[in-house]
């Protein structure tokens, strides 16, 4: 099914919606309310990097431990890449990003508003007030900006929106290993999510759903951990190599498959969806329930083994990562961490890690 | 030689091996050479060898392994350097254990299981600061031959502790320690302890399950092993040939294919 060729450009999706009399906001990783953005008529269009873009830009204002998507992103912005939108929304999901954060409001300030998003690290009641208070400041800031003030009823029917195409999503990652797709189609997919409007999403993915189920697909089954897929070749060199990606713990893809909300007050509602997500090393989940995650997914799935595919000198992920790996140890599933750097192509070195990684799931089998 | 059942090769970046085996698996047959800029026609080169030797290679499988083992259009399979060298050292010890292979621009450390699978392994490639280029770079500013460096290196007690993290700036640091009058053999032993320092993480990493083997070109070098049973506290073994082990893996790969009778052609 030649799902990539029907997804719209990133491009043609921000001109139009502007066209439209829409805004975009350019958001970098990893969580934040999209039904608040959509309540304004603001577009969310993720940054992910982007990859493979001149860094020397952003080196000058950023120390080289910092991670490849922190860096790209400033390159990208100093180079003009984010000229096209109108507000640039930064969550502190790390160090890094708020180092970023920092960079953008005192040194290099753009000539866009920055909104930062201040995530509470844990799922207690009071990190629920504290997110529902923060996202009231955003409502204020993004009101200053687009001269709008949605009402409850507009952010309700927002957030119903975004809860529609995140079922839909919840859909996709479970029928995964019966789609007619490739990994890379499937992930091409998932991925637009990046940047397409809810209800295009909602549009494309159940005609992906509709397609009669086949029977589930040949290899070695992998469960993908880690950041981001980048370069999305990757996914098309395991599935050379005799495996398929079953399930995902992706920062990008499976951590964020926000579950509905409970709470009849709007900006509450949109805070419980983010805490409730599955658990993420950005949001201080202790490493005990990405274990109990992790297990989770590989029994529903059938992985044999997980990859973890790391951004070189992503602090939240690679503390957790020696703790995280002696655990599945225990419960005796392998795994395997790859680091890299994502303006690098797929490496020689990459792909015998996880080649030499499948020969002991081979060997397993 | 008529005893040649299958072949493995492994085409590293530093040399390349190939490795003939008996019906038992016993490695009877080898040729180690430099590695050269066009792998593809030192592999024809080495089969040319080979043929000569057995007469013919129809009915001989060969397994490639090493970074070049996607340029050996020849064989039959490629397995990683990892698995192979893990089924070499097994057979060679008949145990498990972790395996240590520092080799000239590359280091693993694989975890081996008492049945000789890999239970775990962690690899450095990025950077010549853990590899045996490391110390080829310096002992050719210091002047030494390579084959002396570990001597001299263990002929002192005293040595030089060496800040660099990086071979080039290493270099630099030397440079200035002799200088300084600094005596060369401080030195050598200040670089190879930071050699080892490097490789003492990466076993941490994957965790010791003694005993320690060490395999590669690097293990010629007699400090290499005194330090790292040193920093470890554990008793190290070598194998008989330390660089050949990927390639006798790669063979024992191969003999399983002929065994199956699969893919021969
Ligand atoms: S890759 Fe890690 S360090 Fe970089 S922005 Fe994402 S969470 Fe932060």
């Amino acid at each position: 099914m030649e799902v990539i060729s029907v997804i719209p450009r990133r491009l043609d999706v921000i001109n139009k919606y502007k066209e439209q009399g829409g805004y975009v906001a350019a958001v970098l990783p990893i969580h934040y309310p999209r039904a608040l953005l959509r309540a304004f008529n603001v577009l969310p269009v993720e940054v992910w990097g982007p990859p493979r873009v001149d860094t020397s830009h952003g080196a000058t204002h950023l120390q080289p431990y910092i991670c490849s998507i922190v860096h790209n992103t400033l390159s990208f912005l100093q180079m003009g890449g984010l000229d096209i939108t109108d507000v640039i929304i930064i969550p502190h999901a790390c160090d890094s990003l708020q180092g970023l954060g920092s960079v953008l409001l005192d040194f290099v300030p753009p000539d866009k508003p920055i909104v930062p998003i201040y995530l509470p690290r844990g799922r207690r009641e009071s990190d629920i007030v504290f997110l529902t208070r923060e996202f009231y400041a955003i409502y204020q800031r993004l009101e200053a900006i687009t001269g709008r003030a949605p009402s409850d009823a507009d952010l309700m029917k927002s957030i119903r929106r975004e809860e529609g195409a995140d079922e839909v999503l919840i859909k996709l990652h479970q029928s995964h290993s019966c789609l007619p797709l490739t990994d890379i189609a499937f992930y091409r997919l998932i991925r637009s999510r990046e940047y397409l409007p809810a209800e295009t999403f909602i549009e494309l993915a159940q005609a992906v759903l509709a397609k009669d189920i086949k029977k589930p697909r040949d290899g070695i089954p992998i469960l993908l951990s880690g950041i981001v897929p980048e370069p999305m070749s990757l996914l098309e060199a395991i599935s050379e190599m005799g495996a398929m990606v079953v399930a995902d713990d992706l920062a990008c893809c499976g951590r964020r498959l926000y579950p509905p909300g409970r709470s009849g007050d709007p900006l509450r509602r949109m805070a419980e969806r983010i805490i409730y997500a599955p658990p993420d090393p950005t949001r201080g989940n202790p490493i005990r329930e990405r274990r109990e995650h992790l297990l989770r997914l590989i029994e529903n799935s059938g992985a044999k083994g997980v990859v973890f595919y790391d951004v070189k000198f992503c602090e939240p992920e690679l503390f957790d990562l020696p703790t995280l790996r002696c655990e599945l140890q225990k419960a005796k599933v392998p795994s395997v961490t790859v680091e890299v750097d994502i303006n690098d192509p797929l490496s020689h070195q990459t792909l015998t890690r996880i080649e030499a990684f499948l020969e002991i799931l081979n060997e397993r089998r | 030689m008529s005893g040649i059942k299958a072949l493995g090769i492994d085409v590293g970046s530093t040399t390349v091996k190939i490795v003939g085996v008996d019906t038992e698996g016993k490695m009877c047959w080898h040729i180690l050479e430099q590695a050269e800029p066009r792998v593809e026609d030192q592999v024809e080169r080495f089969l040319d060898h080979t043929r000569q030797v057995v007469g013919t290679l129809d009915r001989i499988p060969l397994v490639a392994t090493g970074y070049g083992r996607g340029l050996v259009e020849q064989a039959t399979r490629s397995v990683t350097e990892i698995t192979c060298h893990a089924k070499g050292v097994y057979r060679e010890f008949g145990h498990g254990g972790t395996l240590v292979d520092i080799g000239g621009q590359d280091s693993k450390v694989i975890g081996i299981s008492p049945e000789g699978k890999v239970l775990d392994f962690v690899m450095n490639d990025k950077c010549a600061a853990g590899t045996g280029r490391f110390l080829e770079n310096t002992a050719s500013r210091l002047k030494v031959p390579l084959d002396r460096m570990g001597d001299e290196a263990l002929s002192v007690v005293e040595e030089v502790p060496i800040s660099s993290t990086c071979t080039v700036f290493a270099e630099s640091e030397v440079i200035s320690l002799i200088a300084h009058g600094v005596p060369v053999a401080s030195i050598l032993r200040g670089l190879h302890r930071s050699l080892i320092k490097r490789t003492v993480a990466m076993i941490r990493t994957v965790g010791i399950v003694p005993p320690l083997m060490l395999s590669g070109g690097v293990v010629l070098n007699p400090a290499i092993c005194r330090l790292l049973e040193e920093e470890t506290g554990e008793k190290v073994v070598l194998p008989r040939y330390p660089q050949l082990m990927g390639a006798h893996g790669a063979a024992l790969f191969a003999l399983e294919i002929l065994n199956d009778g699969s893919q021969v052609s």
